[in-house]
């Protein structure tokens, strides 16, 4: 009878493990499309101009460039931080 | 597929359904023994005895199953809920995120579009007193150009 009911215990642990659907997995999310594009390179001068207005123009849209991908940089450090914060939340 | 529709069909059964199987299974066995008894019935037992018993194996098999999955099924809902907030979190904070990097641009370049206005509009002082020497041009090119292309 003690070996019927220790088969039986068992067959009935096999049962439990036997049958477990997997754990359904959390996806990493998309990042927003802009900052997908790359940084573009800085402008360069007309290598004939002797205006230093024309000079300026060329530097300033550098400067422009420049927060435009600090930005980026900025934007992918805040993107990353608060997704791995919302990731790290789910256990 | 077939897994599928065994797991539908599975889930269907009431929780009593398995224990009753296992009970009935030991039932059989048990009636076997008795007519066991009866010379006329013996050979019969023979059959119904590992029948009983198989059924028995069966019920408690899909019985301890059954348990242990309606627990893990819990767990892979309550996952699942979890796994959609942060699903739908993640989205909220991307298009939080795609609005303020849509102002920022904006801000930037504007700031930009008003800088180059008052370059142009005061071209003529600046370039009144000034002449770019060429290696000035040359010197800012190259400060300009990404070292990481040029020594490439």
């Amino acid at each position: 009878m003690k070996k019927i009911l220790t088969l039986l215990f068992v067959i009935g642990l096999t049962g439990c493990s036997s049958m477990l659907a997997p754990m359904p997995k959390q996806s990493w999310p998309d990042t927003p499309p802009d900052l997908k594009i790359a940084c573009d390179d800085l402008a360069l001068l007309n290598e004939d101009t002797t205006k230093l207005s024309e000079a300026l123009k060329v530097i300033t849209a550098n400067y422009s460039q420049y927060y435009t991908c600090k930005d980026k940089v900025d934007n992918w450090l805040e993107w990353y931080n608060t997704q791995q914060k919302i990731y790290n939340s789910v256990k | 597929m077939f897994s599928w529709i065994i797991e539908m069909i599975l889930s269907g059964l009431p929780e009593w359904f398995w224990p009753a199987v296992a009970v009935s299974g030991v039932m059989i066995y048990l009636f076997a023994k008795l007519i066991g008894n009866f010379p006329t019935f013996k050979p019969y037992t023979f059959f119904i005895k590992p029948i009983g018993v198989l059924i028995t194996i069966f019920g408690v098999f899909m019985f301890g199953g059954a348990g242990v999955t309606a627990i893990y099924q819990a767990q892979v809902d309550e996952m699942k809920a979890k796994i959609a907030k942060a699903e739908e979190e993640s989205k909220t904070a991307n298009t939080n995120l795609q609005t303020k990097i849509v102002t920022k641009t904006k801000v930037i370049h504007d700031r930009q579009v008003v800088i180059q206005d008052r370059i142009v509009k005061d071209a003529a002082i600046i370039d009144s007193e000034c002449k770019l020497d060429p290696l000035a041009v040359k010197d800012l090119n190259s400060a300009a150009k990404n070292p990481l292309k040029v020594a490439k």
